[in-house]
């Protein structure tokens, strides 16, 4: 699931040498003290938020979807078992894939759950942000960027792929294991994604280009 | 020039390529280049699109307050978790399915109505086995036994050990225990009281301590009482000196 690994202490994957997790010390102290899984919860919880915003598109829902994960990740803990191969070192961890997998079914369950009780928040429905949300203010900002906008129409695990790619940065190996698919697989997803994405944004740039050269030239008459 | 294995098509040549472009693009955040040097069979327009979604894609955190109340959420259920280990819950889970406190709470437990997550957190055969293992007409919730009333709702794909307990929440096996084991002890109790004292050796020199102790005790509260009243009272003083007397030779004795 993790690549084939080819030095100690670091993982190769489709070429790019990647530090394995060193997450194996941190998860055993964790299953032997629940107390002491603060560490993790803090090494990935920007991680996970950003999968969740970005799939869900709602900071609130967002959210919840990252401390459902949390709690559960908790919880599984100690039945959580290393499966990373025995060549992969020491340092070798499966728990960032099993934690990110652990996060996608969290959103698919939410995504299940609005399509039953779809709700709006009030600031939508009045087409105004909080006052108060600077961070919602700052991500529909971010939000109108056309390479965001072209990734949202993207479908499915084509999107997820690109997120977990270029957000959490991480290796094909590990898309892999988390959305469950070949190596291979996630390579083409990520390609077909990248075109979706360039032929996006250079219909947007031709549209771009089109409206600047119309407007110079109603300001020449 | 790369050499690609020959079992590949097109589109996975294509698709190796792009990805190691990938990994150098991302790999030369650190450094803060703006590009890395990529084979020329990579298509331009892809190049330009990895780099937008690099620097387009925001990368947000949440709230610091988010943070912090979910810090103390998962702490709270650490101390829960770790209760229950000491209290043999999570120590028995290996060989009777028990729930694990904080995966019963009913928003959490709604989760893994998702077989796949269920399956991640290793509760999937856990069920299983406990639903082979369903009493058909029980009414009395037993750890690791689901109870026979099938909810009707969602949670009926739900992990056994983790459903709530919708019948009569009763736990056969510690609350009897328990219960039994109260009146076990408060059995011994009440003929420890009816037996008379045992007379071996040692009892009876624990007795004598015990008695020696409250004797000193009284004497010297007595003492303390007469020496007050003394000071105001002179008549009273040689009735307090005799007192004294008393109790240093019982003191003695004893």
């Amino acid at each position: 699931m993790l690549g084939r690994v080819r030095e100690r202490g670091t993982l190769r994957s489709s070429g790019r040498v990647v530090p394995l997790d060193q997450d194996r010390a941190l998860v055993r102290a964790a299953q032997a003290d629940p107390l002491q899984f603060d560490p993790l919860y803090r090494k990935y919880l920007a991680q996970v938020y950003n999968l969740a915003y970005h799939e869900l598109g709602d900071h609130h829902e967002a959210e919840d979807v990252t401390e459902r994960t949390f709690m559960l990740a908790l919880g599984g803990l100690p039945r959580f078992q290393e499966t990373a191969p025995d060549d992969a070192g020491p340092e070798a961890s499966t728990f960032r894939v099993w934690l990110f997998r652990i996060a996608r079914n969290v959103v698919a369950n939410h995504r299940r759950t609005v399509r039953r009780r779809p709700t709006a928040p009030l600031e939508a429905a009045a087409g105004v942000a909080a006052s108060d949300d600077v961070e919602g203010g700052a991500v529909a900002r971010s939000e109108a960027s056309a390479a965001w906008a072209a990734v949202r129409r993207l479908p499915g695990d084509r999107r997820r792929a690109v997120v977990l790619r270029f957000v959490d940065d991480l290796s094909t190996a590990e898309i892999a294991g988390i959305l469950e698919r070949s190596e291979g697989a996630v390579r083409v997803l990520l390609h077909r994604a990248l075109r979706s994405v360039a032929r996006e944004l250079s219909r947007e740039d031709d549209r771009a280009h089109s409206d600047h050269g119309q407007g110079r030239n109603e300001g020449a008459r | 020039m790369i050499l690609q294995p020959a079992n590949l098509d097109a589109m996975e040549v294509d698709a190796l390529q792009t990805d190691r472009y990938l990994d150098a693009l991302l790999a030369a955040v650190e450094r803060r280049a703006l590009d890395v040097p990529a084979d020329a069979a990579v298509d331009p327009t892809l190049r330009r699109a990895a780099r937008r979604l690099r620097d387009e894609l925001v990368r947000t955190h949440p709230s610091f307050r988010f943070e912090e109340r979910l810090a103390r959420r998962l702490a709270d259920a650490a101390v829960r978790m770790r209760l229950a280990t000491a209290a043999g819950g999570e120590a028995e889970a290996a060989l009777i399915p028990f729930p694990t406190p904080l995966l019963a709470d009913p928003t959490l437990a709604a989760e893994l109505a998702n077989p796949e997550l269920a399956a991640l957190l290793g509760l999937g055969d856990a069920a299983i086995e406990s639903r082979a293992e369903a009493p058909v007409d029980s009414h009395v919730a037993v750890p690791g036994r689901p109870t026979a009333t099938a909810p009707a709702d969602g949670l009926a794909g739900l992990a056994a050990p983790l459903r709530p307990v919708v019948a009569r929440p009763l736990l056969v096996g510690g609350a009897l225990t328990s219960a039994a084991l109260s009146l076990a002890g408060a059995a011994f109790v009440a003929w420890r009281l009816t037996r008379g004292a045992p007379a071996d050796p040692m009892a009876r020199a624990v007795r004598a301590a015990r008695a020696a102790r409250e004797a000193a005790a009284v004497t010297t509260t007595r003492m303390t009482a007469v020496a007050a009243s003394a000071t105001t009272h002179p008549v009273t003083a040689r009735t307090a000196r005799n007192v004294a007397t008393a109790g240093s030779r019982h003191r003695r004795l004893a």
